[in-house]
């Protein structure tokens, strides 16, 4: 059975008055049908914009897209707006990290759920479509649903709001859910309860979700595959299983080791990544982590010069890194020990 | 809602009686404290010949000796059920609302007002559509045109609007289009009841020289809210939702754009009520702008204090109806 | 007198006044306009001749005032536009030839059948009315409905506009006449210097002779009121009509309508015309707009018919067609500055004095016009006026950009070497006191003298501001711009007004200077007993030497207007006495 959505070689770039900016610079990866994905990464890393990209909401913009994206097998990079339109909020839907700002504040919650309904339900009447928002609104647990339809977002709660972004993006049954920072905004009594809202309605639905987060928390309650992309390209590719058992690419190794976790001694010092993210306008020539990389002098200068391919790991993990695989496995134990090596380099 | 409305009802109430007070006090305590004598501030009611008697006389009608509560008592009363002036031929009664009693010009002053304000309100509302309409048409499409030629021309247009006094577009417009190219000849108020199609014609150059001034300021005003609204995050949502465009723009999009523009329409509108000063005179129109003016000039006190209320009144009136409707169009406010 | 206009005298006119005016009982013979000339359309064609002579009726004709008459009630104005607009509702006793030149100076019977009959050594008058004449509602007006129209004027709390010429001439209780308005059931008639032996007939008792009475009752203040109809100060709104035109509507301060009176016949009044069938005046009109309603045909008058502002003047001149449009007349009247007596420090007479020969009387030209608004006055007098001499006190035509040495040598002797402040009265709304205003702050500040001007509308300047001798000395204002016509063309009728010490009033004061000279004073009174023309003329000169010598006023210009008719406009003219276009004759060609 083909995946669901299939993102083939995609990059986005922006030209600006001070060079172009390459938000994301050949991303490849494939959701199957009800399966999530989780796209990690820091701010900066393109996973907003590749998501953006997906939905079509670049239309408009001073976006170049090239590369494919294929939903069901029907190709979007070049397509019809009003198809991408047409999709758009019916077969893929999406949902927002802010839900306060995100809600119109000037529209009954009802009305901007009915709003998205009926776009994509031409036959539907207002009384129909008025049932299906109380309905969805029970569905993610509003109390009172049929009274709550016709409340304004501000008279409730973040993390209500957010229910009612999610009841929005599923009122037209979507094959496949995108939730853009979700919880980031919201208090983390609240965010467990979001994301086991998501997950419910996953297995009801059967709706694919592609989760993006920065928080690798959040990605092990949910994710089957993951995602891990740095600069607009992607690190490391594989199932979640993968990624937090054996994590193959140094930057990825950085994000676990830099989590503070629950069942690790707490005097265990967190290992930050040094250094920042890169201008997206001047990305570093090669493997464009090498200059925050600890391991990048053991490539023989290949991590400035040349570009790392995503390569095969085990089948289905994938990883861009120089390091051969026995280095990485290396590496990597260490790491996860404890120790820091003496003779890498300490990035510049 | 109701409650919202009653409060502001109750609100708007009590501002025009401090208003009044106000008023009051301009024009009977600050001339006390600049060193006016009782007798010198009935002299500036009496008419055109002061004499004794009838300054005496006018001290009496207006209680100048007595406290100054039973003065504003006396004034707030004349305005409920009338008063009576002067004696003998001069002697004239003054039917409620009495806002005074002009001397020089031998007229109560509320109907020598509201005779001007079908000239007033004919120019404001006429210039209002115009400028709503250009104006907020122009700021939608040269936001939405951000950088294109259209958006480039039209913001400079803009700001030469705003720059320029009325005065001067005023009279350029008449020395263009009424005096050199005949098109709209012999600018004079029509009344609407008389001859609608001249009544028009006859407003157009004043509609549009004032229009000008305030679609500039519209226009400008509406871009920068459409160019903030639209960066906003629930229009991302509404363009996810796969709505049409046209929807994102305007229901989502306008819509919260102009409901700070609403608020300055009203202030816009009430103040113009009270008379559009410059564009009356340069077109020679008998509103209350004009009146204004000439009692002024005439330091006639009586139609001075007479117009300063009622373009309070009118500011007030309109703070409350753009409060109301600022309130029915944000839920956000209506608590 | 008609602070505005002037009468129009002719080059080398020398009609004795008096002569003609007491003894001439000829009424004109034909109707309408007795100027035999018709001029074709050229420069000057109006001051010659009537322009467009036409009897063609109908039409609609526009004046626009940059302001309003001080009053539309015939009794209570005083302005010469009014003076000439109120005959086409209000007509007097006797009137003025329709005609330019000489002829326009002329007396002639209005409502009388002929000019008064002299007798007791010209101290009594005497006229007879026409039969038949009516007001518009049909009343038929007597005798008695003349004296009330004089009556009423005494009462000057109500009527403080016009010229205060009865008060001061008659006999009988005329100094203690408190008018019939108040105690009405007392003085309702009660003025016993008048008599009405019959309907028809009315007497006119003085206190002394008085040579050119006709000139007084030529006043509007002698068409006819029906004392069971006058409404006091809002009889202006709708005044009863005895001419060929009566009032149909009137929004004060905005507009006034009038339309043919059914009622008129033209016998009573052959000087006027009825030829348009409605006729319509706009108040406070914008003055420059008025100038450019006026080039486009949009409008057919400017009521306040002191001609065109300096725009307008410079399009005019610099363009044939529209020159040939217009008449450039000696208006017979002067532009010029009171120097009030009574406002220190200008109570010293050197003070004064200094202000004289201080201001830069080229740039008070400039900003009345021009050398095309007339020449540089020095005397308290114009040329038009019979006895005029030509004299030079303080160096007006020798030094015109101003004297400043001698000035300070004054300011010296007043005891104010420094200078000191001063109040300028002037009417904003027109435009030429405006900039003469402004040309004499800055001269006088030249020699330490700070003016502060202060600006009133023209319909109020002289009855509430200006006029009144109590705002006056409450506002200190030490100077008022100015202008005066002759209330008629001697000495007495263009100095009495402004000099003598007898014509001081509380409200619509024209001796705005207040000045009581008893020498000015007794000079008067013996004008008007002089038997022989030279003797008034030496007379007369002498008055006007001593009024400049006692500084109260700062004369600007003889003043020439430039006016303007529109094509199609007929029977245009100027009127010698009014020294504009002849209101009253107008029609439109269609």
């Amino acid at each position: 059975m083909a995946p669901l959505l299939e993102v083939q070689d995609l990059r986005i770039h922006f030209p600006t008055d001070d060079g172009l900016v390459k938000s994301v610079d050949g991303v490849t990866f494939s959701v199957e049908r009800g399966s999530t994905l989780g796209i990690v990464g820091e701010s900066g890393s393109g996973k907003s914009v590749t998501s953006l990209g997906i939905m079509g909401l670049h239309q408009g913009t001073s976006a170049r897209i090239t590369g494919e994206i294929k939903l069901d097998g029907e190709e979007l990079v070049g397509a019809d707006p009003d198809r991408v339109r047409e999709l758009r909020g019916g077969k893929m839907a999406m949902i927002f990290q802010d839900p306060l700002s995100a809600l119109h504040p000037y529209f009954k919650i009802g009305d901007q759920i009915t709003e998205a309904y009926r776009i994509h339900q031409p036959g539907a009447t207002k009384k129909q479509a008025r049932q299906r928002a109380i309905d969805l609104l029970g569905r993610v647990g509003i109390s009172r649903p049929s009274v709550q339809v016709d409340s304004y977002p501000h008279q409730f709660s973040g993390g209500m709001r957010q229910r009612v972004m999610i009841a929005m993006a599923l009122s037209n049954d979507p094959e496949l859910l995108i939730a853009d920072e979700p919880t980031t905004a919201l208090d983390v009594t609240v965010q467990a309860q979001i994301l086991d809202l998501i997950r419910d309605l996953q297995s009801e639905f059967g709706s694919a979700v592609i989760i993006i987060t920065h928080d690798l928390g959040v990605v092990a309650e949910l994710a089957d595959d993951i995602l891990v992309m740095y600069a607009g390209r992607v690190a490391e590719y594989g199932t979640a299983l993968d990624i937090f058992g054996q994590p193959s690419h140094p930057y990825t190794w950085g994000l676990l080791a830099s989590m503070p976790r629950i069942d690790r001694a707490r005097t265990t010092r967190l290992v930050p990544i040094p250094g920042t993210p890169p201008s997206l306008i001047q990305v570093p020539s090669g493997c464009p982590f090498h200059p925050r990389c600890r391991y990048a002098s053991q490539t023989g200068g290949r991590s400035q010069s040349e570009v790392p391919p995503l390569r095969e790991v085990t089948p289905g993990h994938l990883s861009a890194c120089h390091l051969t695989a026995a280095q990485r496995t290396e590496f990597w134990a260490e790491l996860s020990a404890g120790k820091v090596r003496e003779d890498t380099r300490e990035p510049a | 809602m109701i409650s919202f409305i009653i409060r502001r009802l109750i609100a708007a109430v009590f501002l025009l009686i401090i208003v009044s007070m106000v008023v009051f006090g301009i024009f009977f305590i600050l001339p006390r404290w600049g060193g006016q004598t009782t007798y010198g501030l009935a002299t500036e009611y009496v008419g055109r010949n002061p004499t004794r008697s009838a300054v005496l006389q006018m001290i009496d009608q207006l209680g100048l000796n007595k406290p100054l509560y039973l003065q504003y008592w006396a004034y707030l009363k004349a305005i409920v059920v009338g008063g009576h002036y002067g004696t003998g031929v001069n002697s004239a009664y003054c039917p409620p609302p009495c806002f005074g009693y002009s001397f020089k010009n031998q007229q109560p002053v509320w109907p020598a007002m509201v005779s001007d304000i079908p000239v007033t309100l004919s120019l404001a509302i006429g210039a209002a559509i115009i400028w709503l309409i250009a104006g907020i048409g122009i700021g939608v499409v040269s936001a939405l045109k951000r950088g294109s030629i259209f958006d480039r021309f039209s913001m400079t247009i803009a700001l030469a609007g705003v720059s320029l006094p009325i005065f001067f577009t005023g009279l350029i417009a008449l020395e263009l289009f009424s005096y050199k190219w005949p098109i709209f000849p012999n600018v004079q108020f029509v009344p609407f009841t008389e001859n609608p199609a001249l009544w028009a014609r006859n407003l157009v150059l004043p509609w549009v020289t004032l229009a000008f001034l305030y679609a500039a300021l519209y226009a400008r005003l509406t871009r920068a809210g459409m160019l903030e609204t639209m960066g906003e995050d629930y229009i991302r949502t509404a363009r996810a939702k796969g709505l049409p465009e046209r929807t994102v723009i305007f229901k989502h999009g306008l819509r919260a754009a102009l409901t700070p523009i609403i608020t300055i329409f009203g202030m816009d509108l009430g103040l113009l009520l009270g008379g559009a000063l410059l564009t009356e005179y340069t077109f020679s129109l008998h509103g209350l702008g004009l009146f204004t003016i000439e009692a002024v000039q005439n330091q006639d006190f009586p139609e001075i204090m007479g117009v300063v209320m009622l373009a309070a009144f009118f500011v007030v009136i309109a703070n409350l109806v753009v409060d109301i409707v600022y309130a029915v169009a944000d839920p956000r406010v209506r608590y | 007198m008609r602070r505005k206009t002037g009468v129009l005298a002719a080059v080398g006119v020398a009609v004795t006044l008096t002569a003609a005016a007491c003894s001439s009982g000829s009424s004109s013979s034909n109707g309408g306009n007795n100027n035999s000339n018709t001029n074709a359309v050229a420069f000057n064609a109006g001051v010659t001749g009537t322009v467009n002579a036409s009897s063609q009726k109908g039409g609609t004709i526009t004046f626009d005032n940059s302001s309003a008459p001080d009053s539309t009630d015939a009794g209570n104005t005083y302005y010469a536009f009014n003076l000439n607009f109120t005959r086409l509702y209000a007509t007097p006793l006797v009137t003025y030839k329709a005609s330019t030149g000489a002829g326009g100076d002329q007396l002639v019977p209005g409502l009388a059948t002929a000019l008064g009959t002299a007798s007791d050594g010209n101290k009594t008058w005497t006229y007879h009315i026409k039969s038949g004449v009516v007001f518009e509602d049909g009343t038929p007006v007597t005798s008695q409905d003349v004296k009330y129209a004089v009556e009423r004027t005494f009462d000057r709390s109500v009527l403080p506009n016009g010229p205060t010429y009865f008060t001061s001439l008659l006999a009988g209780n005329a100094a203690t006449y408190p008018g019939p308005f108040k105690n009405r059931a007392k003085n309702l008639m009660g003025l016993t210097a008048i008599t009405t032996p019959n309907p028809t007939t009315i007497v006119f008792h003085l206190k002394q002779p008085f040579a050119s009475f006709n000139y007084v009752v030529a006043f509007p203040q002698t068409a006819p009121v029906p004392p069971a109809k006058d409404k006091g100060t809002n009889y202006q709104l709708h005044p009863l009509s005895t001419g060929p035109y009566m009032f149909q509507s009137y929004q004060l301060n905005k507009q006034y309508t009038l339309v043919p009176n059914p009622k008129w016949n033209p016998s009573w009044d052959p000087q006027v015309k009825q030829l348009p069938s409605k006729i319509v005046v706009n108040l406070n009109v914008n003055a420059n707009d008025i100038d450019n309603r006026l080039l486009a045909g949009d409008i057919q008058v400017d009521q306040a018919g002191t001609g065109v502002q300096a725009a307008a003047r410079a399009k005019i001149l610099s363009n044939p067609s529209l020159k040939a449009n217009a008449d450039n007349p000696v208006t017979g009247f002067m532009y010029f500055f009171y120097i009030n007596t009574k406002v220190a420090p200008l109570n010293n007479i050197h003070c004064r004095m200094a202000i004289e020969y201080a201001a830069n009387k080229t740039d008070l030209q400039t900003a009345y016009g021009g050398p095309i608004a007339g020449n540089i006055a020095s005397t308290a007098m114009p040329p038009t006026v019979k006895g005029y001499s030509k004299f030079d006190l303080y160096n007006a035509l020798s030094k015109p950009g101003g004297d400043i040495a001698a000035a300070k040598q004054q300011l010296q002797q007043c005891g104010q070497p420094n200078g000191f402040n001063l109040n300028v009265a002037y009417r904003s709304d027109r435009p030429r006191e405006v900039s003469s205003s402004q040309a004499l702050q800055e001269s006088l500040a030249s020699v330490g003298i700070k003016v502060t001007l202060k600006g009133y509308t023209s319909a109020n300047y002289y009855g509430t501001f200006a006029g009144v001798p109590n705002y006056v000395h409450s506002h200190d204002l030490g100077m008022a711009a100015g202008g005066w016509g002759p209330d008629w063309p001697d000495a007495y009728g263009w100095g009495w007004a402004l000099y003598d010490g007898a014509s001081i009033a509380p409200a619509g004061n024209t001796n705005i200077a207040e000045l009581n000279d008893p020498a000015v004073n007794s000079l008067f009174l013996q004008l008007e007993a002089a038997s022989s023309d030279s003797a008034q003329n030496s007379i007369a000169a002498q008055i006007d030497k001593k009024v400049m010598q006692d500084a109260v006023i700062l004369p600007g210009v003889y003043y020439k207007s430039l006016l303007y008719r529109p094509t199609d406009v007929t029977n245009v003219y100027v009127q010698t006495y009014y020294g504009m276009y002849d209101f009253a004759t107008l029609g439109l060609k269609s």
